[in-house]
């Protein structure tokens, strides 16, 4: 018996949204994509039992029932123009999708509800397979899945390792096992290295200026787990009531965004400034593999939170937290994500 | 084909008529913002061809 190792792991996943959270994607709607974390996206059978009941004559537990199913796992990937615009599109919700082969263009932004937009997210399904086949050690897929956040980390250096997103999304319990995909061949990702990054915020060019050390900048859904699960919302076995509740719905709650960066502090260096006087301004920062692989994320209005001095390899930086706030034209956040490939999230 | 990279938008609410935009940045974030979302592109009225 050969031991599995977990570098076999397979996972593909929708970049097409299903119909529903219940519709499952097919194999053609899905890509096959590399990752760099070894957790896998193992399901959770929540029970309760009996113990508490009276009638029984003692306090121990008689039964044991199935409850509800949790599902959810994480991305950790060099950052891509493929990931990319799949992170963006359905973590935001909200895309508009331009162009032609090579060249699509995804426009997102977040839902708004009170604009008539919808609170769920868009929704995908997510495999997972070791051997595949008669030699299966595991095949499964988690549908309904939406992202609950993604983190994207630029650092100084030349390694792929500068330039990394983690997503992390959530499901709605449902999976099916085994999954009946045939995972697609490995999509070729362009990838979008720190060295590519253009950087300005609030007014100064981080990039020209040379200053920018590292940046991180991030998005969280606060998806409403609990609010999934109401009367109605389905068993993992169509029609079985003993086989655990799974959510019927996954809507965002209170979102939030995220800017922070590290820049040298040199004479004219404005940021404590900025803190002070509490100015606002623009942060757009772009990274590009060619003309048609690239990602551009704009916080339309930010302020500095935080601006505190400090010291990266002995010389002397500045760390920012800035505040993304609401501009009535252009929201909170939006972003361009190019890539090669058709139909994401569509 | 069109030289003009252009999308259509569904108004906010389903009230009101589909628009043809450029798909640009500065032009689709605000509609964005605002409810617009995307959606396919009206079907031509086709007029019977009479020809007497």
């Amino acid at each position: 018996m050969s031991t599995s190792r977990l570098q076999e792991v397979l996972i593909c996943f929708g970049k097409q949204k299903q119909a529903d959270i219940a519709t499952a994607n097919t194999g053609v709607q899905m890509w096959q994509l590399r990752k760099l974390n070894a957790a896998l996206a193992n399901p959770k059978l929540n029970t309760e039992n009996d113990a508490e009941e009276f009638g029984k004559g003692h306090e121990f537990p008689t039964q044991s029932f199935q409850t509800s199913w949790d599902a959810g796992s994480a991305l950790e990937k060099y950052l891509s123009a493929e990931i990319a615009a799949w992170a963006m599109a359905f973590s935001l919700g909200k895309v508009v999708k331009s162009g032609t082969a090579p060249n699509f263009t995804y426009t997102c932004a977040p839902l708004f509800p009170a604009n008539g937009d919808a609170a769920e997210l868009p929704y995908f399904s997510f495999v997972e397979q070791i051997r595949p086949g008669a030699a299966v050690v595991l095949d499964r897929m988690a549908v309904g899945c939406a992202i609950e956040g993604w983190t994207i980390s630029i650092g100084s250096g030349p390694g792929r390792a500068n330039s990394k997103i983690n997503v992390e999304f959530l499901g709605s319990g449902k999976m099916t096992e085994p999954s009946g995909i045939v995972v697609p061949a490995a999509t070729l990702e362009k990838l979008l290295p720190s060295a590519s990054l253009a950087l300005t915020i609030n007014g100064v060019n981080y990039v020209t200026s040379k200053n920018i050390v590292s940046l991180e900048t991030s998005w969280k859904n606060n998806v409403r787990m609990d609010g999934g699960f109401f009367p109605g919302s389905g068993f993992q076995a169509t029609g079985d009531a003993t086989s655990g509740a799974i959510r019927g719905r996954l809507e965002f709650a209170n979102r939030q965004g995220t800017l922070k960066f590290v820049a040298r502090f040199v004479n004219g260096s404005t940021e404590l400034t900025k803190l002070k006087n509490q100015s606002t301004g623009a942060a757009v920062l772009s990274l590009t593999y060619d003309a048609n692989n690239s990602l551009e994320i704009t916080w339309p209005k930010v302020s500095f939170a935080t601006a505190e001095l400090g010291e990266t390899d002995g010389i002397v930086t500045v760390s920012v937290e800035c505040l993304p706030m609401w501009d009535a034209v252009n929201g909170i956040v939006s972003a361009v994500a190019k890539c090669g490939v058709d139909s994401i999230c569509q | 084909m069109s030289e003009r990279n252009t999308v259509w938008l569904a108004a906010p609410f389903g009230q009101g008529e589909p628009r043809e935009v450029e798909a640009t940045p500065e032009t689709l974030v605000p509609l964005l913002v605002a409810g617009w979302s995307q959606c396919a592109p009206p079907e031509m009225e086709v007029k019977e061809d009479v020809d007497e």
